[in-house]
């Protein structure tokens, strides 16, 4: 019973991963008042410049230096549609989106000549970590060990961005400025400036979202491969009001919920099925919270 | 002058998306002009090209205009995906176990997929009624319940087991929609169907509340519209017409059954087309051709040339967010101008 739980406990950690960084990105966004949609592009696009980077040059470092820069080129487009020519965000992020599944469909043709998914030996994976005082302890060891990196940066990153939120100057003029840009534009900064900084970090952590995707949970690329995780992300920011440490939360909840369905499939219930568990999750969520919204 | 100076922009700004999707194109080695040139002759080249761009766009007609009339109402349906694919199946499932007359037995599929998608966002409507949960993301996590169930659907209990991938059975030959010179009568289903949404909205009190709440909806809520009914009758009447683009394409596409991937991405397709036409009912239908030239000129352009056919969905992307881009680039830019000759002519005054 207990190896059961910890190994789901385990599992969820891991499938948390992708959903709670780009939920991060999405996050200063969301402070910023900027409607940003297009994780789900940043992720696709970064776990496929991922899986480009550690092919080519055989080593998983290339794979996040390429996958962070197309993640900061997505966001640099974002910005210079939504902000620069102030086309409407919620137009802007899908058109990001659709940009992102088209280019990647297209590339993963274009330049690995298969379709649907790419998978090579070649790959190199992001390495898996042993935490040496940690994997001792017996429960909280099996659980928090040896997990790719990016497990560990979404966990801190919980509270760091608590801290640049609440703690930091760039924190505090960042939602001035989605809650105030009058007052922020009347002391002399810049709302756009801002703006544009906060697409700059979702940029960058949802292509690492992607990055964890491709070289971490799994090592190969397939078409649409982010599969809706970018939406359930922004579901979770609009639900958790863009709190940091209740993002990880509740996408630790989403990541239990999506490997239950793992767990269930050995009972014979239809993959199909247990696949809806998380979407049927954030139904559930919604519905608590227009429950709770509509009390008070 | 307005229509002229809109169909200037538009023209300007797909010719700038054209040209910028050449320098991608030529980046990767091939020849831009052979590439737009496959795409023309195999989309539109030919009375036999031009009439299968009309048979390829018939989905992308209704599913476009479903989001363009909910966007132009406020109404945030972005379920387009899994109301179509429910459409279909049901037409797909009942076209293989009905026995009814031909004729009548095509219509009452046709109307059946339109109900079961209509249904799906009902589902939609009722979350937004009864618990106040916002349709931005219930219809969002509808379509992936639905692609999950209608693919269950298709894998299990109605299987064909003599497919290679998941699908029904073929539906009864006598319910296959025949085709008027080559072209397919779903697609004048669609065009019926977008004179029929015109008319609901300029020409009924409904349709005239639906425009009202698109403006304003504390407005239309003080002039005495019923914005909570008004809103789940939109959402239910745009869940009718991608179940009906779904249906259609069972019954008047090529493979008469429904199976795994069918639905593709005509949803995502019909919000951006809905976003390139401005949620403007007359535009939607010529930005539907437009995008179903597209997709059927790729073939032809795999065909012809070395840029696989999902060039096309990245070329697609391109194309509106230039299009939005230099759409509103321009207003901007004319306001700076009229703000700054403005501006000169009162220094001149004082």
């Amino acid at each position: 019973m207990i190896s059961v739980l910890t190994q789901l406990l385990h599992a969820a950690l891991s499938s948390a991963t992708p959903i709670a960084l780009a939920a991060f990105g999405g996050m200063f966004s969301f402070h910023a008042n900027v409607f940003n949609i297009a994780m789900e592009g940043m992720m696709l696009m970064g776990a496929y410049y991922a899986v480009y980077g550690a092919y080519r040059f055989g080593h998983w470092a290339y794979g996040v230096l390429f996958a962070l820069l197309s993640g900061l080129a997505l966001a640099m487009i974002f910005s210079l549609f939504a902000i620069v020519l102030k086309v409407d965000e919620f137009i802007t992020g899908i058109g990001i989106n659709m940009l992102a599944l088209g280019w990647t469909t297209y590339a993963l043709r274009a330049t690995f000549k298969v379709k649907g998914a790419f998978i090579s030996q070649a790959i190199s994976p992001v390495p898996k970590l042993r935490l040496p005082l940690i994997e001792k302890v017996p429960f909280l060891g099996e659980v928090l060990s040896l997990h790719p990196f990016p497990v560990f940066v979404a966990i801190a990153l919980a509270f760091v961005c608590h801290l640049i939120l609440y703690r930091t100057t760039f924190g505090l003029r960042l939602r001035a400025a989605g809650e105030e840009p009058v007052a922020v534009a009347s002391v002399g900064l810049s709302v756009r400036f801002l703006k544009f900084w906060s697409a700059i970090l979702c940029g960058i952590f949802s292509s690492f979202a992607g990055i964890y995707l491709s070289l971490g949970y799994v090592t190969l690329f397939s078409e649409n491969m982010s599969n809706g995780r970018g939406w359930i992300s922004l579901a979770i920011i609009i639900l958790v009001r863009g709190e940091p440490v209740p993002i990880m939360l509740m996408s630790i909840v989403f990541g239990i919920l999506e490997n239950l369905g793992l767990l269930l499939q050995r009972y014979a219930v239809p993959p199909q099925f247990t696949a809806m568990l998380p979407y049927i999750a954030t139904l559930f969520v919604l519905y608590s919270y227009a429950r709770r919204s509509g009390s008070t | 002058m307005n229509t002229v100076r809109s169909v200037l922009q538009t023209a300007v700004a797909i010719s700038l998306a054209f040209l910028v999707a050449a320098l991608f194109i030529l980046f990767q080695g091939s020849s831009p002009f052979e590439v737009y040139r496959a795409l023309y002759e195999y989309g539109l080249g030919s009375w036999f090209s031009f009439t299968s761009t009309l048979n390829a766009s018939f989905p992308l007609i209704l599913t476009s205009l479903s989001a363009s009339i909910a966007f132009s109402s406020a109404v945030v349906n972005l379920g387009q995906h899994g109301q179509f694919l429910w459409g279909a199946l049901v037409a797909a499932v009942t076209g293989v176990y009905l026995k009814l007359p031909s004729w009548f037995g095509t219509a009452f599929l046709a109307v059946l997929g339109g109900l079961a998608g209509a249904g799906w966002a009902a589902l939609a409507a009722f979350f937004k009624r009864r618990y106040r949960m916002d349709e931005f993301i219930s219809t969002l996590m509808l379509n992936f319940l639905a692609e999950y169930m209608t693919l269950y659907l298709a894998t299990y209990p109605f299987l064909d087991p003599k497919a290679y991938v998941p699908s029904t059975r073929l539906i009864r030959r006598e319910y296959f929609l025949g085709s008027f010179f080559n072209v397919n009568i779903a697609f004048f289903v669609a065009v019926f169907m977008v004179l029929l949404s015109w008319w609901f909205l300029w020409k009924t009190w409904r349709g005239y509340e639906a425009r009202m709440m698109g403006y304003n909806k504390l407005f239309a809520t003080v002039g005495g519209c019923d914005v909570g009914t008004d809103t789940s009758l939109i959402l239910i009447l745009t869940g009718f017409l991608s179940g009906l683009g779904g249906a259609l394409l069972i019954l008047g596409g090529t493979q008469h059954r429904f199976m795994k991937g069918i639905g593709a991405n005509f949803g995502w397709d019909g919000v951006m087309i809905a976003i390139m036409a401005e949620n403007s009912v007359v535009q939607t239908f010529f930005y539907a051709l437009f995008i179903g030239f597209l997709k059927n000129g790729a073939v032809g352009m795999e065909f012809e040339t070395s840029v696989p056919s999902e060039f096309v969905m990245f070329l697609q992307a391109i194309i509106v967010l230039t299009l939005v881009g230099a759409r509103s680039g321009f207003t901007s830019l004319s306001d700076w101008l009229r703000a700054r000759s403005e501006l000169r002519r009162l220094m001149k005054q004082s």
